[in-house]
């Protein structure tokens, strides 16, 4: 490898990832939907964890893989937060015949 | 011409992304999320994080991508594909606020010098006698994270466990019928369709 990818342009791709993923956020009325744009989301912080440890120099005493063992404890997270909000939307879609997350309205004042 | 690739690579990753965002028919905006989870695996081969991308492609598309596909198929039918994405003046709401945090975002990578000035990554030797820990780590990443898991990490490793077990848990009682009469109704409804068929 003659030329090397600089450090920015990984932390570029995540906050565009990571953008995007707000959007869907904000824009979908499909709880699926949303849960999909939350999974972009997650995987940029993952890209940037994993950038900043390849990038950055090893701490004293923290052992060699910082930033890899963070993203893996991300994505455990993600996988059960998946879980469980499948179950949830399904649970709600069984109550009120719909994933749409305007109609889940029942919290608010 | 590595860095024409990553160009290449991330340029289809953020379209993939932008289309899982947009799409109309979620069963369409799944499949560009497995696209989206692949090339994230590949900026993980890219940052010489091979096992991150092993772990990527298996967790990521081997189950969450399925899981949440049989989420969109068990809720889809009433819904039309038309109503999944919100009003137009919702639209330029959601796309004024990522488009700030991007802009946000990119100004602040931009103007933090430490990280501008960083092209060129740690080597490591390859050599086997003279490599430190963590050459060693990218060398052969997996037993690397398996003794970290072990040894460092071994209290959130144990947390991370107990919390699946209480997801998996969780999402069985959550998804399991609890309204008698609703199974009762749900089971009148599939004889009387199948008395009528």
């Amino acid at each position: 490898m003659t030329q090397q990818i600089p450090l920015t342009w990984f932390l570029y791709f995540a906050s565009a990832s990571f953008a995007i993923g707000l959007m869907g956020v904000l824009m979908r009325r499909n709880a699926i939907g949303v849960l999909m744009a939350i999974e972009i989301m997650l995987n940029a912080a993952n890209v940037n964890f994993v950038a900043f440890w390849r990038y950055g120099t090893a701490p004293a005493g923290e052992g060699p893989l910082t930033g890899v063992m963070m993203a893996l404890f991300v994505v455990t997270i993600a996988a059960a937060e998946v879980a469980v909000g499948v179950g949830l939307i399904l649970l709600c879609y069984r109550r009120w015949r719909s994933a749409d997350v305007e109609e889940f309205d029942g919290l608010s004042g | 011409m590595i860095q024409a690739l990553f160009i290449a690579l991330s340029a289809f990753g953020l379209l993939m992304a932008l289309g899982t965002v947009f799409a109309k028919n979620l069963v369409h905006a799944g499949l560009y999320l497995v696209a989206f989870f692949f090339i994230v695996a590949c900026q993980f081969v890219m940052l010489e994080a091979e096992f991150m991308a092993a772990i990527q492609v298996l967790i990521y598309i081997g189950a969450v991508a399925v899981l949440l596909m049989f989420g969109i198929m068990l809720t889809r039918n009433i819904q039309g594909d038309d109503t999944t994405i919100v009003t137009k003046q919702w639209r330029l709401l959601g796309i004024g606020a990522a488009g700030s945090v991007l802009i946000v975002l990119v100004l602040a990578i931009n103007s933090y010098e430490p990280w501008t000035a960083l092209a060129v990554r740690p080597e490591f030797p390859v050599k086997q006698s003279t490599t430190t820990p963590r050459g060693q780590a990218i060398i052969s990443m997996t037993p690397a994270v398996g003794r970290e898991m072990m040894t460092r990490y071994v209290v959130p490793f144990e947390l991370a466990g107990l919390l699946l077990t209480a997801a998996l848990v969780g999402a069985v009682v959550l998804a399991q019928y609890d309204n008698a009469d609703e199974a009762e109704a749900l089971a009148e409804s599939s004889k009387q369709s199948a008395t009528t068929s």
